[in-house]
């Protein structure tokens, strides 16, 4: 054996010692069917994604969570014996196409089951065709709009909006903060997430002083800071996205706006966030749906698999994807066929562990289970600092007032 | 009460600057070649992601990007105008149409071009984040530095246009393209030159602003919207104009999100925008049938 040939072999083995731990770590579906090498028809699993043009990078990670799913199911036999086969296209973000693409994965394709495109957006554009077909669908959809029971066929498997700031607040009334400012983009999902804020700041004794809305394409916040900091907010947060929330940053620095505690949606859970920010992002916090420290069921096995297939961590697109085609997959094996109403009912019937938290959901397919997380920004690494039984480090609070 | 009016005419008036920079170019090209650069946002972009580039490996701070991302712009314009515009007739009504679709196509170039280089995720530089603090009011030192670099790329472009003899020649072109060739000048020349320093202009303020503004390899067509409004509302390839219609942008944007909010800021922009195009069709400093 050469030098060449043991390395290989023992990439080998290595691979096969991880698919072979994924596959017996992942028990929700009872125990694995020894591996038999799957045969036959693929089943076919349909979707489309933003695989390209500006909302694509956490597209091309949920389809790397797809892809590290379908790998470990069809090592570990596939479904029904038989393998699965991923039929995905790219609609480029665009609601249109998505709805063009959904048809021909329905009616050109003939896909068994199906995963949602990114984001609520294009879900609502594709749920009453997908809907009419009567084939489930997992949604990586976090606005609840779509499974409120209209939709019986759409299953939610991410984090609801409302749900996303909870940890945050928690933590601000830990620390006793009592008011808070709230800036918030005017766009649908934004709004959602402050009408979640609003109801949970009431619910936790936390005053709101200050709530304003601003345009999606404000570059300029200084005037919108300075009147938030002129009510002296406790705290201050924002329903934003990336770029707004390093604007509103920005602003606060420059133009010496204090506050004890920053919070932000979407944003600070980038790395670009610190990139673009550099020391005014730290001590900043962010929400996430995921970290590839928590102790979830099977979660180091993902983290591993994830870094073998793709060299990098997942993210929290990617582990909501991973999770939701494996319950899928579960309830494929529960039911023993292609029967899309009663594989429908089995996964609302399910309440497991996953990578991504615990996963279950209401009557109408909306997801009640997962929950979130706050980060913060710490000496240039992101931190998970809340809920405290997850910590991988306490939170710095209050922030220093600026030099 | 009078602090707080003071930091928002301030703020009001660095905005503007800003604004200002990122409309100098597509002022110029305009004025004298009656080109409307659609790209001219993703030139913005594409210097300001030169710049991040240049920081993130070089650590080279934006205002030394800003003559390299200038310098890069100025060829990539060049080749623009030699390989593309001077290609397409541009007499006529139909002339400004093609040279219209042709900018329009370039700006899909150029951004997919920036797309493959640096993906499409916000990108930004922290630099200058500072403020200079006079008692209660504070002076963002970034707004501050791009403001000024604003008014002397400004300053630079009227000397050169009015001091020298290719900026004279400029002058003769924008007037008469005719004209000026009969009288021996080499207007294709000229018309490089000018495409290639406005190209040049919008790279230089892309590398300054993208330590203000966060940019994305998409963010140009929003930028070059915006930048048009400003020519428009100054007279199109009016420079005073241009400066007057920047900082009118400027304050009442910052004095609208202040007393009226945020929501409403945008639409009073352009609630000015569309008042000063009713009453003053030509724009505040422009000339009527100036075509």
């Amino acid at each position: 054996m050469t030098r060449k040939d043991t390395t290989r072999a023992f990439a080998w083995a290595g691979r096969f010692a991880v698919t072979a731990l994924a596959a017996l770590t992942f028990v929700a579906g009872g125990a694995p069917a020894a591996a038999a090498a799957p045969s036959g028809k693929p089943i076919k699993i349909g979707l489309s994604l933003t695989l390209t043009g500006p909302y694509s990078p956490p597209a091309v990670f949920e389809l790397q969570g797809y892809e590290l799913a379908a790998k470990e199911i069809n090592a570990s036999g596939g479904l029904l014996g038989r393998p699965v086969e991923l039929v995905k296209y790219d609609d480029q973000g665009n609601p249109s196409t998505a709805v063009q693409l959904y048809q021909k994965l329905l009616t050109d394709d003939h896909v068994n089951l199906l995963l949602s495109p990114f984001e609520t957006d294009l879900t609502s554009a594709v749920a009453p065709i997908v809907n009419r077909a009567k084939v489930v669908m997992m949604c990586l959809a976090a606005n609840p709009g779509a499974f409120r029971g209209q939709y019986p066929y759409l299953i939610q498997a991410m984090t609801l909006t409302s749900r996303y700031m909870v940890p945050a607040i928690d933590l601000a009334a830990a620390k006793g903060y009592k008011t808070m400012a709230l800036l918030v983009q005017n766009t649908q999902f934004p709004q959602d997430l402050a009408k979640g804020i609003r109801k949970e700041a009431a619910r936790k004794g936390i005053k709101i002083v200050f709530d304003q809305d601003y345009a999606p394409n404000t570059t300029d916040f200084s005037a919108l800071v300075l009147k938030a900091g002129a009510t002296h907010p406790d705290v201050i947060f924002g329903a934003t996205y990336l770029a707004d929330a390093e604007g509103i940053m920005r602003a606060a620095k420059a133009q010496n706006v204090n506050a004890k505690m920053y919070v932000f949606s979407i944003g600070p859970v980038e790395p670009q966030f610190y990139t673009g920010l550099g020391p005014v992002a730290e001590g900043v916090f962010g929400t996430t749906l995921y970290f590839h420290t928590l102790k979830t069921n099977g979660n180091t096995e993902f983290v591993k698999g994830f870094q073998g297939m793709f060299h990098r961590l997942p993210d929290y697109h990617a582990a909501v994807a991973y999770a939701s085609l494996k319950i899928l997959a579960n309830a494929v094996k529960k039911v023993g066929s292609l029967d899309e109403a009663k594989i429908r009912d089995a996964i609302l019937n399910t309440s497991v562990g996953t990578v991504a938290g615990h996963f279950q959901v209401s009557k109408t397919g909306m997801q009640i289970g997962y929950s979130s997380y706050a980060l913060q920004w710490q000496h240039g690494q992101q931190q998970l600092v809340w809920p405290k039984a997850f910590q991988t480090t306490a939170p710095m609070l209050p922030h220093p007032a600026w030099k | 009460m009078i602090a707080t009016f003071v930091a928002l005419l301030i703020l009001g008036l660095l905005w503007g600057g800003v604004y200002l920079l990122m409309a100098e170019g597509l002022n110029l090209i305009y004025g004298v070649m009656k080109v409307v650069n659609l790209a001219h946002g993703d030139f913005i972009v594409l210097g300001g992601l030169v710049a991040f580039s240049l920081f993130g490996v070089f650590h080279i701070t934006p205002l030394l990007s800003f003559p390299l991302a200038a310098l890069l712009l100025f060829g990539i314009g060049a080749l623009v105008q030699v390989g593309v515009l001077e290609r397409i007739t541009v007499t006529g009504p139909e002339g400004e149409l093609r040279t219209l679709l042709a900018t329009f196509g370039l700006s899909y170039v150029v951004a997919n071009a920036s797309f493959l280089l640096w993906g499409s995720q916000f990108q930004s530089i922290p630099y200058m984040q500072g403020a200079l603090q006079f008692g209660a009011v504070a002076v963002p030192e970034g707004l501050l530095v791009s403001s000024l670099c604003a008014f002397a790329v400004a300053l630079l472009v009227h000397l050169w246009l009015t001091a020298t003899m290719t900026g004279r020649s400029v002058h003769a072109t924008a007037q008469s393209s005719l004209g000026a060739a009969a009288c021996g000048l080499n207007v294709r020349r000229i018309r490089m030159v000018t495409f290639a320093i406005g190209s040049a202009m919008a790279g230089g303020a892309g590398a300054l602003v993208i330590a203000l503004i966060p940019f994305q390899t998409s963010s140009g067509g929003d930028l070059t919207v915006q930048a048009f409004t400003l020519i428009a509302l100054g007279g199109l390839g009016n420079y005073l104009g241009a400066w007057l219609a920047a900082e009118l942008l400027g304050l009442t944007e910052v004095f609208t999100q202040y007393y009226f909010g945020s929501d409403a800021a945008s639409a009073v922009v352009y609630a000015v925008f569309i008042g000063v195009l009713v009453f003053r069709p030509q724009g505040l400093l422009g000339r009527a049938g100036r075509v």
